[in-house]
């Protein structure tokens, strides 16, 4: 805690004081602001090289400098310039607020996302249950953009990604039951700890897939991803966002790509647990980039299914399944297997 | 327009559009609540009796027939 300033001298030393403390550090450079900016505009750059190299295309492989480094920086730019179209008859207020709205919501879960074992913003109680509460905010703000944009593609696109919420959410709340039930809290500090000896992915495996699979629907990813499915709805919800706003989506939809696959790093891949030469936010950041490039490769890979066959799936496939996961673990729990690893 | 090859787009934009999937929708709203109420029991597994859990999971098997009926009437296309 840092007492404010009573006279002209004491401004510089409280600003040092500020700017060296343990919340200003980790809200604005590590598990913060300027980590998530430089993760984000990495994954831009590492989804355009491995869909790249998945489907041989030659542009993607070769263009913008060395490696393609350049080539996220002159997207930023030329994003940034371009005109922003307004639909006529659109609601300007909530077109020009919900991309805010959904980076805002992008970013909040990073408060509790733990990368160390002190490497955490807030060190919530219920950091799970605060996830899935903002996660799931999604899909209405996409309804609301898609209603405020004033033209038929993104209003479609907007009512499938509200149906896709009803085929995942489910499973997904279902399937980091069994992870609550063998952490034994909410707390994800709390669940990264009691995967010291073990990860949870062995003894919830079931679980596993099927959260990752819930992962994939939530991100609107391939085969997933009918919310914008190209053929049928343009681009669909983002159908009309043009220049900076086409950029703040989509910097809201790499963060929740972040987020998601720091998720299932801390719900199943033991967090910022490895071998002791790395430090922990480096496990924990290489494990979410892994997670992540296996939630990318089913975009160059997969073709899209449809809607119905999506939400059977979620229905009586991934719920019957993270059900049995939980069963699973009642079993597990009570007759004692898990003693010898602390759980 | 940048799409639709330039033609200009006709009729209302905000239609409305029939809610599909009805059964799937109403199954969401039920299990929605369930599904709170297992993260309360998940928590505290560790700590209440083995019979308090017992009945949670009666609970879970009672709620398993009336799923799969709804499950069986949601694949019918005309309740959709």
């Amino acid at each position: 805690m840092v007492n404010l300033p009573s006279t002209p001298a004491d401004i510089l030393p409280f600003i040092i004081a500020v700017v060296t403390s343990h919340t200003f550090i980790t809200l604005v450079f590590f598990p913060g602001f300027i980590h998530l900016v430089i993760v984000v505009m990495f994954l831009t750059w590492y989804e355009r090289k491995l869909l790249a190299r998945i489907q041989l295309r030659i542009g993607p492989l070769y263009a913008g400098g060395p490696g393609g480094i350049l080539q996220p920086i002159a997207d930023g730019v030329k994003l940034i310039f371009k005109e922003v179209m307004i639909p006529y008859k659109a609601d300007k207020p909530l077109f020009l607020g919900v991309p805010l709205a959904l980076v805002f919501l992008g970013a909040l879960p990073f408060a509790v996302i733990p990368f160390g074992q002190h490497w955490v913003i807030a060190n919530l109680d219920v950091g799970l249950v605060f996830i899935f509460a903002v996660t799931s905010l999604f899909p209405s703000m996409i309804l609301i953009f898609a209603w405020a944009s004033n033209s038929k593609y993104p209003f479609l696109g907007g009512l499938r990604s509200l149906f896709q919420q009803v085929a995942y959410e489910i499973p997904m709340w279902i399937s980091a039951l069994s992870v609550v039930m063998l952490a034994g809290s909410l707390n994800l500090v709390q669940i990264v700890n009691a995967q010291q000896k073990i990860w949870f992915i062995v003894p919830a495996f079931l679980s596993f897939i099927v959260f990752f699979i819930a992962t994939m629907a939530e991100l609107e990813r391939l085969p997933f991803d009918l919310p914008e499915a190209e053929p049928e709805l343009v681009a669909g919800w983002f159908t009309e966002s043009s220049g900076a706003i086409y950029m703040v989506i989509f910097l809201a939809l790499y963060m929740k790509l972040y987020l998601m696959s720091s998720l299932v790093t801390i719900l199943f891949l033991g967090g910022w647990w490895g071998p002791a030469f790395l430090p922990q936010p480096v496990w924990f950041i290489l494990k979410a980039l892994v997670v992540a490039t296996f939630i990318i490769i089913p975009r160059g890979v997969y073709p899209r299914l449809r809607v119905d066959l999506l939400i059977k799936i979620g229905w009586t496939r991934l719920l019957i399944i993270a059900l049995a996961n939980v069963f699973i673990t009642v079993v597990l729990l009570s007759t004692g297997v898990l003693a010898a690893w602390g759980l | 327009m940048p799409f639709e090859s330039g033609q200009v787009p006709q009729g209302e934009a905000r239609k409305r559009i029939v809610m599909q999937y009805y059964p799937y929708l109403l199954m969401f709203v039920v299990f929605d609540v369930v599904g709170m109420f297992l993260f309360a029991w998940g928590i505290s597994f560790r700590s209440i009796a083995p019979s308090d859990s017992l009945l949670v999971l009666l609970f879970l098997f009672l709620l398993g027939a009336p799923l799969g009926y709804a499950l069986k009437m949601a694949l019918h296309r005309e309740n959709w």
